[in-house]
């Protein structure tokens, strides 16, 4: 569905690149995570890849579609939710979607029927200016889904949510995905790609340093960490260690060595750790 | 469809803005100023007050005179207030002037000292001769002054004689005329109509980018012409709302209201396309105000022209301005110079179609950044 070969970009078109010679694709019918820090270069991509951002340098190719040439028709396949809601403030939530709906030569959803899948039915005409932020990011979501797109971008789509809005959110996510949606999202929350995606890459400083599934990551650096509650100058201390890294074997050493014990056992590491274990860095 | 959906669209944005209302509200100021301030014509009739220093039958002979010549064809008697007091005054209107003849010296002193008129004392000697004294208020042009100069000095006859050997050709084949407050019409449609397009479809461009809305619409088949279309069209409505609002009260039928339309949608498609162009520049409207401040004043400038028939160089001409007052002067006018007005429209509307192609251009490359 998505094909990425050699994609760099410069915001300034000089030598350096926010995206840095980034290859990946993606299956029909795969949700596929994009995680990485702030500012790693997920919207960028992103951007890339729905055609708001042109491409300079490398080959992208999206629903059949070469991302150098765009043909009109693609907008008709493709949903993009983005990080930052943009509606119209003076419209209310339904006029938004019907006139969105308006805009695709395909046959569009019922912006009624989306509204009540986000919870905004009661909101319908309220204008999304008097809308909270969570409100707004509902209402910019469903609107992506609006042409039945069979290639969805999501960015962020949970970022900011309350947790049973966040949880919704995931169902629709998941059930898009059941009717053969294609997904392509980012997030700097590791949680949400571990519960929903089927492969991850992450991304740092504009490259992919690696691409494999939740379950293959963890089962290649799962296992391995070590959390230890320790009492050390009459405080409970808890901490994880790495049972591969040099460094936190060393540390785990010592702590046994020096100080009063209470529990410790080895525990499966979460996508956040292992990506801090690869990158080497934090996720924000 | 998809247009007039996104028209709708955006007239609906519009009618919830705080712009729309600004310009609704200019245009019924305009109007109350029309209807109820701005006199019909402003110069009015140059007044000066006479005394004949002169014994009653010379002065009998002299007005009879007067009312003899074609120059003064009205005589009436009113009232005016001159030092507290009524006064009976006759009063001689001459094509120019309104002439008061007063009934004292110190009358005369009086209007030119505290009423600032330009008086006049015509006294007569005992050799029968006349001699002039004026009171004028010092701001008076040189030209006039020569004028008073000439008339007095020169004899009656010879002047006369010099007026008639000259001849008089009227200028103007069209025998219509607007009256000065008609006359400022047209600089009253292009100001509300085409600057005011230029200032609004920039300020509703940049909220649009603020609010990011575009970027939803770029992931749409719909192509950014339609987008950007569709708000043209409404400071197009905008402009014929406004325009409509001052011209319907003040002109009722008299003006050709086809032509009328004509010329208001091709001006302001000119106009919005240039505004579109211009706010391509820019990624806010603060720093874009200047340039659309800069272009605002040039589009002003044929204005003076306008009213300043004597201040009328030809480079002046090359301001689309120009060319928007003279045609709706002429719409006003219904002088049924259709053929004018028509190619004035066909100029504004290609002018405002290769700025439309050039803003689309622009468009595709920036709207999304
Ligand atoms: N319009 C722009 N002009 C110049 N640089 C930009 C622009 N947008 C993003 N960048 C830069 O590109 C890099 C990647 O930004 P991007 O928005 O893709 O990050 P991200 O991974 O989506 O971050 P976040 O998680 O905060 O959304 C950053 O260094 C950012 O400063
Ligand atoms: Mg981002």
């Amino acid at each position: 569905m998505i094909k990425v070969k050699n994609l760099y970009h410069s915001y300034k078109k000089d030598d350096i690149y926010q995206v840095k010679d980034v290859n990946f694709e993606v299956e029909e019918g795969e949700i596929f995570g994009f995680l990485g820090p702030s500012g790693a270069g997920k919207t960028t991509v992103q951007n890339i890849l729905t055609g708001l951002l042109e491409i300079h340098k490398g080959q992208a190719e999206v629903a059949g579609y070469d991302m150098k040439n765009i043909s009109k028709d693609m907008f008709n396949k493709i949903g993009m939710s983005f990080e930052q809601s943009n509606v119209y403030s003076k419209l209310t939530a339904l006029e938004n979607l019907k006139f969105y709906a308006k805009l695709f030569d395909v046959e569009t959803r019922d912006p009624k029927d989306l509204l009540k899948l986000v919870g905004l039915e009661d909101k319908a005409n309220m204008r999304a200016g008097e809308f909270s932020k969570g409100m707004k990011h509902r209402l910019t979501f469903v609107r992506s889904m609006i042409n039945n797109p069979i290639m969805w971008f999501l960015d962020e789509p949970t970022t900011g949510l309350d947790p049973s809005i966040a949880a919704d959110i995931k169902n629709i996510i998941r059930e898009k995905n059941k009717q053969g949606v294609t997904i392509f999202l980012t997030s700097h929350n590791m949680f949400i790609a571990d519960e929903l995606c089927h492969r991850v890459a992450f991304i740092v400083d504009g490259e992919i340093k690696l691409i494999d599934s939740p379950r293959n990551l963890k089962l290649q650096y799962g296992d391995k960490m070590i959390e230890v509650d320790y009492i050390k100058d009459g405080e409970n201390i808890n901490d994880s260690f790495s049972t591969i890294l040099n460094e936190d074997k060393k540390k785990l050493k010592e702590i046994i060595d020096n100080y009063e014990i209470q529990t410790m056992h080895s525990k499966e590491a979460s996508l956040e750790e292992i990506f801090i274990k690869v990158t080497g860095r934090g996720l924000v | 469809m998809k247009v007039f959906s996104g028209f709708l669209k955006e007239l609906k944005l519009a009618s919830r803005g705080f712009y729309f209302y600004i310009e609704i509200f200019m245009a019924v100021l305009i109007l109350i100023l029309f209807l109820f301030i701005v006199p019909d014509e402003f110069s009015a009739k140059g007044e000066e007050y006479v005394f004949l220093d002169m014994p009653k039958e010379a002065k009998d002979v002299y007005l009879k005179g007067l009312t003899g010549e074609d120059l003064l064809n009205q005589r009436k008697n009113v009232k005016i207030k001159i030092d507290g007091k009524d006064k009976n005054v006759d009063l001689y209107e001459t094509e120019d002037s309104s002439l008061y003849f007063l009934e004292s010296k110190e009358d005369i002193i009086y209007m030119a000292d505290n009423k600032r008129k330009i008086s006049l004392i015509i006294k007569m000697d005992e050799d029968h001769n006349l001699a002039y004294q004026y009171y004028l208020q010092g701001y008076e042009s040189q030209k006039l002054k020569n004028l008073i100069r000439v008339l007095n000095l020169e004899s009656a006859h010879l002047l006369q004689e010099n007026m008639d050997s000259l001849e008089v050709r009227s200028i103007s084949i069209d025998s219509k005329r607007l009256s000065d407050k008609e006359n400022m019409l047209p600089s009253v449609l292009v100001f509300n109509g085409s600057l005011m397009g230029l200032f609004l479809i920039a300020a509703y461009i940049f909220l649009d980018r603020q609010e990011g809305v575009i970027k939803a619409y770029a992931l749409t088949p719909s192509p950014v012409w339609q987008y950007l279309m569709s708000k043209i069209g409404v400071i197009v409505f905008i402009s014929i709302l406004s325009s409509m609002l001052v011209l319907l009260p003040v002109m009722g039928l008299k003006p050709d209201y086809l032509l009328l339309l004509v010329l208001l949608i091709s001006t302001a498609f000119f106009s919005s396309a240039l505004g579109l162009l211009i706010a391509s520049f820019y990624d806010s409207l603060i720093q874009a105000f200047g340039t659309i401040y800069v272009f605002m004043i040039i589009m002003i400038l044929p204005n003076m022209a306008y009213f300043l028939p004597s201040w009328s160089p030809t480079w002046i001409k090359i301001f689309p301005t120009y060319s928007m007052l003279q045609g709706f002067k002429s719409v006003i006018l219904a002088n049924g110079d259709a053929a004018y007005v028509l190619s004035v429209s066909a100029g504004f509307l290609l002018m405002g179609l290769i700025m439309f192609f050039l803003a689309n251009l622009r468009y595709k490359k920036i709207l999304f950044r």
